[in-house]
Parts: structure tokens; sequence; C-alpha cells
């Protein structure tokens, strides 16, 4: 299926959001935030009870992005059509603004790893994944944005590189890129990479979304660190810093983000959207500006 | 083995397929068996690596177990806990994404596992968690609209099969798990003490209404009265087996309390040898 003949494109505004978790369902509730949107992980909201009747309840006041963290896009046994039909239940009661999943897999012989594991980055894979954001896309009936991982390892026979692999995605299946500022970071600095370089092969056209978070250190035995995915803190100045880069590139992108571990109050995560919403304001001024000149 | 031997072994080896990269890393995280997976990695990549996707899944996975079994977790204690998880997880790992459903074969893992033979109740507590943690995510599904039992005919009201809605559960205990893990959750150390555990069976309603999770206890006739109603045998079966004054006002109680969302009938040549119960509207 085309782009074109699918569901129009996102109406999250250019502007910050919170990935919304259970902790601050009442909050939420109660004061009614400023922010632009919300982003839930689909996955907490596949059966029924309270923490539906809460989605419920703020998607009248906020666009909702459906975040899969399980549906394993890269799984070369195709994908679990009982997973991919609770996430189009969920989409089809949530009607969300943007749907988005994972470069990643999750489910081999009939099992779940609880992961985002890394794909080799093959001919091989890129197939696999291509075909399931295809069968995805017409199964929900509109486009939906992959993430970039963040990783840990390589493998020896990968032949292609991250971003050209992200990129290549896009194109044969005109699905959108989710970039992930902080991941690019991460596994630039885990493998050796530029993230600068990794940020400039990314075609701007696709990009639809960005994520923020935080992540730890891990010093290794061999005296070098190993930086971990665990969003669990605020986001560093290196990744605000990169995030600049990402804005100057793609333009005023809708920005999330992210805490999962040790999740704070919720004023500590509309602190760091307040920023992001800053950084956007000036790359919004700065698109005008380059178009009246 | 030796990290030189898989630097070596990787040389000799083919392309793996995505399938065979899968199945070697669900080995290094489920099974604990690295060797296949560690000769596909890239060669500066250290294949200690693996041990952070297998504490991930291992952490992700208890820590869902942790959350859908809150009492039997404080029972048994973290450490313990964590112990019993990792063999479980080990032997029953998680079939699908959807983690609100992980954990069904706990209870029976629990009764049948050495180390926790003591705490006889344990088992029986994990059951009654497991029911609530249904309860919990269970589908949303609307009450029955009572107008539509009204309507049918009353020869055929005897063939109703009810459809009860999807957070209920019914569950017998050999041991009161429903005072053990009240006491357990508010650490009412008073409530836990004054627990008999020869007190004998006891039979538990478990559901979910607009407030929360609700366990109730009910006696043995209503037990089976309810038991039969949810497992959809036709009313008059029901009536039938169920002998006890009463019913007629239990089940006017559960169609008040919306605990069914549908019904279908019996084939008709069921009701010959029937007597029809009382109208239901």
């Amino acid at each position: 299926m085309s782009p074109a003949a699918m569901k129009s494109p996102s109406p999250i505004p250019a502007k910050a959001g919170i990935g919304l978790r259970f902790q601050h369902h009442q909050a939420v509730a109660d004061v009614a935030p400023d922010v632009a949107w919300m982003e839930v992980h689909t996955e907490n909201y596949m059966g029924g009870g309270t923490p539906l009747r809460y989605l419920d309840a703020i998607r009248c006041e906020y666009p909702i992005s459906l975040h899969g963290v399980g549906l394993s896009l890269g799984s070369a046994e195709g994908l679990d059509p009982a997973h991919l039909e609770r996430i189009r239940r969920v989409a089809e009661r949530i009607e969300p603004a943007l749907m988005s999943e994972h470069i990643a897999w999750s489910v081999t012989d009939g099992t779940y790893l609880a992961d985002l594991l890394p794909l080799p980055m093959t001919e091989e894979s890129l197939s696999v994944v291509c075909r399931h954001v295809d069968q995805v896309q017409n199964h929900m009936k509109r486009r939906i944005l992959v993430e970039n991982p963040s990783t840990y390892l390589r493998f020896c026979h990968s032949t292609i590189p991250e971003w050209e692999f992200m990129t290549a995605v896009a194109e044969r299946t005109g699905c959108g890129i989710l970039c992930d500022v902080n991941n690019i970071y991460v596994s630039a600095h885990n493998h050796g990479w530029d993230a600068s370089t990794y940020l400039a092969a990314l075609p701007p056209a696709a990009i639809g979304e960005i994520h923020l978070a935080g992540h730890s250190v891990r010093p290794l035995d061999d005296g070098s660190t190993l930086r971990i995915d665990d969003h669990g803190s605020r986001v560093i100045a290196e990744v605000w810093a990169l995030y600049r880069e990402a804005l100057g590139r793609f333009g005023p992108i809708p920005t999330l983000i992210e805490w999962d571990t040790d999740v704070p109050p919720l004023d500590v995560l509309l602190g760091e959207a307040d920023h992001a919403g800053a950084l956007l304001a000036l790359a919004e001024g700065e698109a005008r500006g380059a178009n009246v000149a | 083995m030796p990290v030189r031997f898989w630097h070596w072994l990787r040389g000799r080896r083919a392309v793996p397929t995505l399938l065979e990269l899968q199945r070697a890393m669900r080995a290094s995280l489920v099974d604990r068996d690295d060797g296949a997976a560690a000769a596909m990695l890239a060669e500066n990549v250290p294949p200690d690596r693996l041990n952070i996707y297998r504490n991930t899944f291992v952490t992700g996975v208890t820590k869902a177990l942790r959350l859908s079994y809150p009492a039997v977790y404080r029972l048994v204690g973290a450490d313990f806990f964590e112990g019993a998880a990792g063999l479980f997880i080990a032997r029953h790992p998680p079939r699908s994404a959807y983690l609100d459903e992980y954990g069904t074969d706990f209870p029976a893992f629990l009764r049948d596992f050495q180390p926790a033979a003591s705490l006889v109740y344990l088992a029986d507590v994990a059951r009654l968690e497991w029911a609530v943690n249904r309860a919990i995510h269970a589908a949303d599904g609307e009450p029955l609209d009572l107008t539509r039992l009204s309507a049918l005919p009353s020869e055929d009201q005897i063939r109703i099969c009810f459809v009860p809605h999807p957070s209920i559960s019914l569950v017998r205990t050999d041991y009161p798990a429903d005072v053990i893990w009240r006491g357990v959750l508010s650490g009412d150390d008073a409530a836990l003490a004054a627990v008999d555990l020869e007190a004998g069976p006891v039979r538990l309603l478990v559901e979910r209404r607009t407030t929360g999770v609700e366990v109730s206890r009910l006696d043995d006739a209503a037990w089976r009265f309810a038991t039969m109603l949810c497992e959809g045998h036709p009313l008059a079966a029901v009536f039938i087996a169920a002998t006890d004054t009463g019913n007629d006002a239990l089940l006017t109680e559960y169609l008040a309390a919306g605990r069914f969302i549908d019904f279908r009938l019996a084939p008709a040549e069921f009701s010959v040898h029937t007597t029809p119960p009382e109208a239901v509207s």
C-alpha cells in the first residue's frame, strides 16, 4: 500500500510531549498539565479496567501516540497475529495521532524475550523488517514510525550501517522514522560511531518524531564505559546538544521525553519537556527565518 | 570456553540466518547457553555483553511476576522470590509480549516447588492472586441488558446460558487464602496471627467492580450455583443441579450486579425433560 492511501499524517504538533506512565495517571487527571501531547506504551492498555479508563479521559484532552514495545518487527518467523490484533484493538479505541514500533526483535520460537534485541544489519534482516512494516501498515491502515535502537553488541556478519538500514526501511515501506536521539548517542558511544554522521545520514522528510531520554554509564573492566539506555534520569547535556543538531537538520519535530525507571514526580518530566519545547521554539524561529530569507 | 576459541569458530562458520541468530540468542538468554550467540558477535564485542540482555530479560519478567503476585512476594521475601522466579522463567518463558497475561502457571509451579513446601498455603494464595490479576486486566464488558431477557418467550428462558464478565473467577482453596492475602498486603499481623489453617476450604468469587477488584466468600451452595452459571450451563441444568432455596435471589443479584455480559440459548431439544425456572426478568 502506498503511504498516500493511508490515513492522514500526524496531527501531533511539533511541540514537546511526555511519555505517560501509570504513576502519573492521577496527577495528569488532576492538574491537566500544560504539555502538547502524550505517548503511551500500547502493551500497557491491552486489557480493560483502570488504565484504559484514565487513557479514555486523557485522550479527550491531549493527542496520543501509541508506542509499541512488543511487536518484534525483526522476528524471522513472522509477526504474532494475535499481538498485531491486540494493537489494532487498542488503536481502534484510542484513535492515536501516531503509532510507532522499534527496529528490533523480541520473539523467537514462540518465546517473548522481553527486550528490544539487536538485529544483524543484513539484507535478510532488512527484507524481514520491511515485510513486517508493510504488514503492520496494511493491518492498521495507516503509516507507522519505526525507531532506531540502542544496542550493546554488534554481529560479525552485519554489512549495512544502521543509519542506512533505517533509511532503507523508510524508503521501501513508506513508513516514517522515530529518531531517538538518545539511542543514537548511546549506540555511537558503545560502537565507536560518529553520532553526527548518523544524524546526517537520515532522510529529513521521513522523520516524524524525536525521542529524548536519560541513560546510565557502566564502567567496564578494561577502563572503558558502556552506555545503557535505561530511561532513568534526565537527558544529559551531550544529548541536548545532539538534539539541537537534529532540529537544525530536520526542523521542528514532535519531541517526546521518556522516563521509565525511577519515574520522578510529574513536574520533573514536565521540566524536561519545557526544555525541549524551548529548543523547538528556537528551531521554529530559525525555520521561519530561513523561509523569509 | 576461551574467547579465542570463539574467534576461531567465527572464522569457520557460514553466515548464520536470522532465525539461527535468534535461536542462538534465545539459548543465551533463556537457557544461559552463550556458545552459539557468542560466535556470532563482532570481533571486538566481548561475549559478556550478552549478560546485559539476559539480565534485562530476567529482571523484566521477574518484575512482571512480582506485580502479579505481590502477596507471594511478601510471604517468601525478595531473594526467595527471585530464585523461584528465575527457575520458573527458564521453564515457562513468556509466550507473548502481553506480559499482563504472563504467569498463569506460577501457582502450579509453587505447589510443586520443594523449597516452599513448608508454606502449605502458598500455592493457594498464588491461585487467588492470579484470579485477582486476571480481574485487574480483564477486558471491559457492558452488563447484559435485562430487557433482552424479558423479551424472550418464557419457554426459552430455561435455555439461557450466561456469558460471565471476563473479570470473574471462582476459586476454591484448601486454606483461607483470602484472609492471608488481605493480611499480607495490608500488613495486618493480627489478622495473620488469627488465621486457622485447619478451618477447611474456602470458596471465593473474584471480580472487578467499578471501585476495584473484590474478593468475596461464598457458601458451598452459592459457589456451585455461581460456578455452573459462569461455566455457561443452561439455566434449566443449573436449577436442577442446584436444588437449594435462594437460587432465584442469587440469580437476581448476579444479574443486577452486572456479572453477565451476554447470553446464548442452548439447543431447543435441551428443554424436553426439564422444568422452567422462575421468570428471570
